[in-house]
């Protein structure tokens, strides 16, 4: 088996880690306004039925993107980066310049228990509470699994990627059961920005790659893309921050 | 079948956020990949035209976006 270098791996780790720390954070929330209303039971057999759906994904899937030609693989899954990325990276700029709000998890994690609360009492049955936890965990799970295939398919790294996200989910797991609330101080909107940017630097890079670009500096270049996507994203919020557009008529 | 639904409308909404971004990303990636496959270009300068590209796209979405909110 080859080694993989470090300075290729850690890239592809860190993305997967921060993306997978994103969507865990959120998905722990909603699950635990279930464990808190409807108990510990439904939480647990949602939040495991959803894991279950999502490793059939991957046995599904895995056997097939082996198949696939490198090239054409790079291209597809650097395109889909490229939307991702820099869909996750615009909606960071904007919260970043506060044009629309952060996400807040308190707020969620209240708006989730009153819904599920108005469910009670219509209902005492415990598969409302374990469907809110199966639809949290699929829902982010698969962005997870997204992006594990995507940072991790290009260099037939996908093992050390879904090292990086479990390792989130194992963080935030320990995490939820020591604090045992909404993890509302986990800063978020940074993480984002900082994902949106390595995501969109794979973007590039992968449909580079794809497109038979010999980028100078091979794995390195994905460096140089990450940290002028984190400037450009970094300058245009400070400008709309400090100077907020007029609206042309 | 909602949750069917609901797990296709998540997919679509991973890379379909903001439909001017996603069509400006798929115009850009064609006519790089017409530049460097078609036209026989130098694949450096199509990277290089795939990078600035993106970064503009990206920061006009993104002004895009705070002229409307301030619009509205």
């Amino acid at each position: 088996m080859d080694i993989v270098p470090w300075s290729v791996a850690a890239p592809v780790i860190g993305a997967a880690f921060l993306a997978s720390l994103v969507e865990v954070v959120e998905a722990f929330t909603i699950v635990l306004a279930v464990k808190t209303l409807r108990g510990w039971r439904p939480a647990a057999l949602g939040t495991l039925a959803a894991i279950a759906v999502l490793g059939l994904l991957i046995v599904l899937l895995g056997p097939l993107l082996e198949l696939a030609p490198l090239h054409g693989l790079q291209l597809v899954v650097g395109v889909l980066l490229l939307l991702f990325g820099m869909g996750w990276l615009r909606k960071a700029i904007l919260r970043s310049a506060g044009i629309i709000p952060l996400h807040d998890e308190d707020a969620i994690f209240a708006s989730q228990s009153a819904q599920l609360a108005s469910a009670s009492r219509q209902t005492s049955l415990d598969w409302i509470g374990g469907l809110t936890a199966f639809k949290a965990v699929l829902l982010e799970g698969l962005e997870v699994v997204f992006i594990v295939i995507a940072v991790g398919s290009g260099r037939g790294l996908l093992w050390p990627a879904a090292a990086g996200a479990l390792a989130a989910c194992m963080v935030i797991l320990a995490i939820g059961i020591l604090v045992h609330k909404p993890l509302a101080r986990v800063p978020e909107n940074t993480l984002k920005f900082g994902v949106g940017v390595m995501l969109s630097a794979f973007g590039v890079f992968w449909t580079g790659e794809g497109l038979g670009v010999p980028w100078p500096g091979q794995d390195l270049a994905l460096l140089v893309f990450a940290a002028v996507f984190l400037c450009a994203g970094l300058a245009t919020a400070s400008i709309l921050r400090r100077a907020p557009l007029e609206v042309r008529s | 079948m909602s949750l069917i639904v609901e797990v296709a409308k998540e997919l679509l909404g991973m890379f379909l956020a903001d439909a001017v971004l996603t069509m400006t990303t798929l115009v850009l990636v064609a006519i790089v990949a017409c530049l460097i496959v078609g036209l026989h270009v130098d694949p450096l300068v199509g990277g290089g035209l795939l990078f600035v590209g993106s970064l503009l796209t990206v920061v006009g979405a993104v002004v895009r976006e705070a002229r409307r909110q301030s619009a509205s």
